[in-house]
């Protein structure tokens, strides 16, 4: 400590650690943070057609396009060291052969950001509704977006990827229902995936699975039927 | 002349202080990060916004380096004794 060179290394050394610890801290303390989320989710309508998987390929697939309703409340996901959490719906169906795990795609996606976090074209922001008409009864009323972090009210909500899987043939299979995912990313800390059993103070997620249904016969239909949603991310760095 | 400017460069960077103050200063440069980094922590988590702890440590700890690192007065109220250099009483050189 005799030489200010001596007494700065000896500063910075020191800030590491305390930084260590205090972001030590910030890591463990989101496990006493009180976690019940509840979703509930419904298949609004589903459709097979045929397609390519890109415009040069001479392989035809069968996608399968979903809409669905979805109110979301993942509010108590988010803490002072939360900084976005990921969602996604996924299609989860039996596979071919009885050996094999079930088959799951991702039919719709979200990036939901913290009340803080910086901003990113690839964020997902709930549309904001204007205010139902007075004349309106309030139980008719259509919900809109509380403005809270971490809850969405999804109707009639477009794919965004139209989905298939490694045989081709998606038509006619049976027991496939839509779950909701999440993967939450703090500031400092671990990555947590959906949990469905309960952990400590953390609920696990009550619903979030939609009642079985049946991937129907290839149809023809119109193309503006079939319409997927683009997320920021689709947008290549321009924003959403 | 160029000699005794350097020499006094030197010295201005070496930021010499006696024993003492290098005691204080390391008490204050491990007591001053440990009650920031506290502060905080405990900031962030009550106010519940992470970015207020990372403003007050940065801040705690420029506070810190700038109290710590140069010489200040006060870590130079105790200057050693020295005792006056003596002449070699046998009269034995040493050729260095």
């Amino acid at each position: 400590m005799h030489s200010a060179l001596v007494r700065g290394q000896t500063v910075f050394g020191f800030f590491t650690t305390v930084a260590f610890c205090v972001a030590a801290f910030a890591a463990i303390s989101v496990v006493f943070f009180p976690q019940a989320p509840s979703t509930s989710i419904k298949l609004r309508n589903v459709q097979v057609v045929k397609g390519r998987p890109h415009y040069y390929s001479r392989k035809k697939e069968e996608y399968a396009h979903v809409k669905f309703d979805a109110d979301i409340d993942l509010a108590s996901l988010f803490n002072w060291n939360t900084k976005q959490v990921f969602i996604y719906i996924t299609a989860t169906y039996p596979s071919s052969r009885n050996n094999e795990p079930p088959s799951q795609a991702i039919v719709w996606d979200a990036i939901i950001p913290a009340a803080n976090a910086p901003s990113h074209h690839n964020q997902y922001h709930a549309p904001v509704g204007l205010p139902p008409p007075k004349k309106l009864k309030a139980r008719n009323a259509p919900k809109l977006h509380t403005g809270k972090t971490g809850e969405l009210h999804l109707k009639n909500q477009k794919p965004k990827y139209q989905i298939t899987d490694h045989t081709g043939k998606i038509a006619e299979r049976g027991n496939a229902t839509l779950e909701l995912r999440w993967n939450v990313q703090p500031y400092v800390g671990v990555l947590t995936w959906t949990n469905w059993n309960d952990f400590g103070r953390w609920k696990g997620l009550k619903g979030g699975r939609s009642k079985s249904f049946e991937f129907p016969a290839l149809k023809v239909t119109s193309k503006e039927k079939l319409d997927t949603m683009k997320g920021g991310e689709g947008n290549r760095g321009k924003p959403a | 002349m160029a000699d005794a400017l350097l020499e006094q460069i030197r010295d201005m960077l070496e930021g010499q202080i006696d024993f003492e103050g290098q005691r204080l200063a390391e008490i204050l440069a491990t007591s001053l990060l440990i009650a920031f980094g506290t502060l905080a922590a405990a900031v962030g988590f009550l106010y519940g916004d992470i970015y207020l702890t990372l403003y007050v440590f940065v801040a705690g700890t420029i506070f810190t380096a700038l109290a710590v690192i140069p010489p200040w007065p006060f870590y130079n109220k105790n200057p050693a004794q020295w005792q006056n250099p003596q002449r070699g009483i046998s009269g034995v050189t040493i050729e260095m």
